[in-house]
């Protein structure tokens, strides 16, 4: 059984424009120690899809359809009685069995409540400890993941320390309750080069030891081709592919996961950069067909009116494309 | 311009377009009035120069003074020492008439599209306002067109022109502020992070357009980023910036493919790599800790903190550059084409 599971999950945001539909009917499941990667630009609906699955939609958000299960518990306020029976569940899972590593450290962190008092207060909401055992375990995740003299900098306050510091805190505070599944929201977008090395590497360390889950919501192909099994190409509020990393990396079906692939300079391929040309779907008014159609280079009428098929082409990997029934058309015709 | 004639310049057979000498930008931060005396070094002599039609790719990570260099080029900051040689003058000394013709000549393309574009003026009124102030064609109506023109340069439409900045995206607003500074016809323009806040699938349209840009017009730019595989498709030559010292300077690819400076060496190793056999496979060179601070930093080698060569000598004194046959880094102990 996978460990999470998401359904047909959909996503409206209400705004005075109109309705946005950011997630529109995408399932993709998270198995047991799995690293996950989704990717997709701003706006692609990949952070709004782990809100959801959090509980944590902005007021003007909600779960229009689908449902998520944790552990095969169903998560969706749907499948509770009231608000409060939801909000009640989800304080004991938050934290404890899922939690979130946020892209802004700064933001993220109380500013005017010290270090260690930020850590104890998870643990203390899901365990139930004394405050010098509390502590303890304070210092022991400090140390875990690599801030120097953590008995010292317990006592501390945010704006003491540096961005790569603050978001190993956050991390620190993700990983009290050894939960089964980390979500990380573009952890390393707000951190310079080699601190983002080092950020990943503990990610990766932390996951091998605890053996958790982790699913990474990033716009950076590279991070996920390091630390990622599989992989979920997101575009217009769609998963427009997936598949395992060696699958999307060297044998991308969709044009989209192509064009992403070709945009990103390879150190190690001299190639000019081939940019995808225009701009991402406006969501407002989600287009009928492929979300991909304006700037698909190989579009298609039936794109246009028509949301794609589903290809499989092996257990873990598959693509939302057109071109791909143009393809198997032709080749029947021809047979 | 052709690669000839750049060589030409670094040969110094011709004036570099500009020139940067043994630059200091320093700002006091002493708090109190009895307290220490505090300077933040940011940038702290530094020296490069950019040929016309050249792009000199400036990296670091944040807080190195890739930025403030880039800023106090184009005076927003002034030099606390050494000089700034543009077309041979220097840029401290100019009389009214040339510092106007400088600052028409010398433009910059911010960071973030967001906070760059003015968001009560209508794109034509942003495009425009820069030719109105230097006296740039005689009517309004020219100026119109010229604003319609650069749109068409830039990759938007025409009738964009009447559109307020709310109305575009990231990547089209990187556009307009990128016409805006065309308007003024520059010679050399700082693009300062300009792809930073982008998309990648948008990145690579912005820096194609200004590649397409710089061999159309013969622009030279100083583009200053944190992402060195961009640099290293956009640049000729790349400078490496570490805690206000440039600390590696060489053609790009050379840079690039063999650096020299130990610094050089893991900020290359720590970029990610699109393609999971090679990413998952690859040593790489650990640092430790972050960027010290550069308030009163420490005599000696400014990366011996984090370096994994360093040794006694390194805390004596400053290395200064050595020259590996065009390639330069400032370390004691680098050899060249390793």
């Amino acid at each position: 059984m996978a460990l999470l599971d998401v359904k047909n999950l959909c996503v409206d945001f209400h705004t005075d424009q109109g309705t946005v539909h950011a997630v529109r009917d995408i399932s993709f499941s998270v198995g047991e120690s799995e690293a996950v990667g989704i990717v997709g630009e701003s706006g692609s609906g990949k952070s709004v899809t782990m809100y959801s699955v959090m509980g944590l939609l902005a007021g003007n958000g909600s779960i229009t359809g689908g449902s998520v299960s944790l552990n095969g518990q169903e998560i969706t306020e749907s499948a509770f009685p009231d608000h409060k029976a939801y909000e009640a569940a989800m304080d004991q899972i938050r934290g404890n069995q899922m939690a979130m590593i946020f892209q802004d450290p700064m933001t993220f962190l109380n500013p005017v409540v010290k270090i260690g008092k930020q850590i104890t207060e998870v643990i203390k909401n899901h365990q139930k400890v004394t405050d010098a055992e509390a502590r303890a375990r304070a210092i022991e995740l400090m140390g875990q993941v690599g801030i120097p003299s953590p008995e010292k900098r317990l006592n501390q306050y945010p704006h003491e320390f540096s961005g790569g510091m603050r978001q190993r805190i956050i991390i620190a505070i993700a990983l009290a309750n050894n939960p089964k599944l980390i979500i990380a929201d573009e952890p390393t977008t707000a951190l310079d080069v080699t601190i983002q090395a080092q950020v990943l590497d503990l990610i990766r360390d932390m996951k091998e030891k605890m053996n958790s889950s982790v699913i990474m919501i990033t716009h950076d192909l590279g991070v996920v081709a390091s630390l990622c099994d599989r992989i979920l190409i997101m575009y217009g509020g769609k998963i427009v592919e997936s598949g395992s990393d060696r699958e999307i990396f060297y044998d991308p079906k969709h044009p989209y996961t192509r064009g992403l692939l070709q945009c990103v300079h390879n150190p190690e391929k001299k190639e000019k950069l081939k940019p995808i040309a225009g701009s991402p779907p406006d969501l407002l008014k989600p287009p009928a067909g492929c979300p991909f159609v304006d700037r698909c280079p190989e579009a298609m009428k039936v794109c246009k009116l028509y949301m794609p098929e589903v290809t499989t082409y092996s257990a873990t990997h598959q693509c939302a494309c057109w071109l791909e029934e143009a393809n198997r058309r032709k080749g029947e015709n021809h047979g | 311009m052709a690669d000839a004639e750049i060589r030409k310049e670094a040969a110094g057979e011709k004036a570099p377009l500009l020139q940067v000498d043994h630059l200091k930008t320093h700002f006091d931060v002493t708090k109190g009035l009895f307290s220490p005396k505090q300077i933040v070094k940011a940038v702290d002599d530094v020296s490069f120069y950019v040929g016309e039609g050249e792009t000199y790719g400036l990296v670091g990570e944040s807080g190195c003074g890739k930025s403030t260099l880039g800023r106090t080029l184009v005076k927003i900051y002034p030099a606390t020492g050494g000089k700034i040689l543009y077309k041979g003058q220097d840029i401290a000394r100019l009389g009214k008439e040339e510092e106007k013709h400088f600052r028409k000549e010398v433009q910059m393309i911010f960071q973030d599209p967001y906070a760059s574009l003015n968001p009560r003026m209508t794109v034509g009124e942003i495009i425009k306002e820069p030719m109105e102030i230097h006296g740039i064609l005689d009517s309004s109506k020219d100026r119109e067109d010229r604003a319609a023109e650069l749109l068409k340069t830039v990759g938007l439409k025409p009738d964009h022109i009447r559109r307020y900045p709310h109305e575009f995206s990231g990547g089209q607003r990187q556009r307009i502020s990128i016409a805006r500074t065309l308007a003024l016809n520059p010679r050399f323009i700082i693009c300062d992070e300009p792809i930073s806040a982008l998309d990648v699938s948008i990145q690579a349209q912005i820096i194609n357009l200004l590649k397409e840009i710089q061999n159309e017009l013969g622009i030279s730019y100083l583009f200053v980023a944190h992402d060195l595989s961009m640099v290293n498709y956009i640049s000729h030559r790349i400078g490496v910036m570490y805690l206000g010292h440039l600390v590696e300077e060489g053609p790009a690819d050379q840079v690039y493919e063999h650096p020299i400076h130990p610094y050089t060496k893991a900020l290359l190793s720590a970029i990610p790599i699109p393609d999971p056999d090679v990413a998952k496979s690859r040593s790489r060179i650990k640092l430790e800790g972050e960027l010290p601070t550069p308030i009163n930093p420490p005599a000696g080698c400014p990366f011996k903190g984090r370096c994994p060569m360093a040794t006694e000598e390194c805390g004596k004194s400053r290395p200064e550059m050595r020259d590996f046959g065009g390639h330069k880094a400032a370390c004691f102990y680098a050899e060249a084409g390793k």
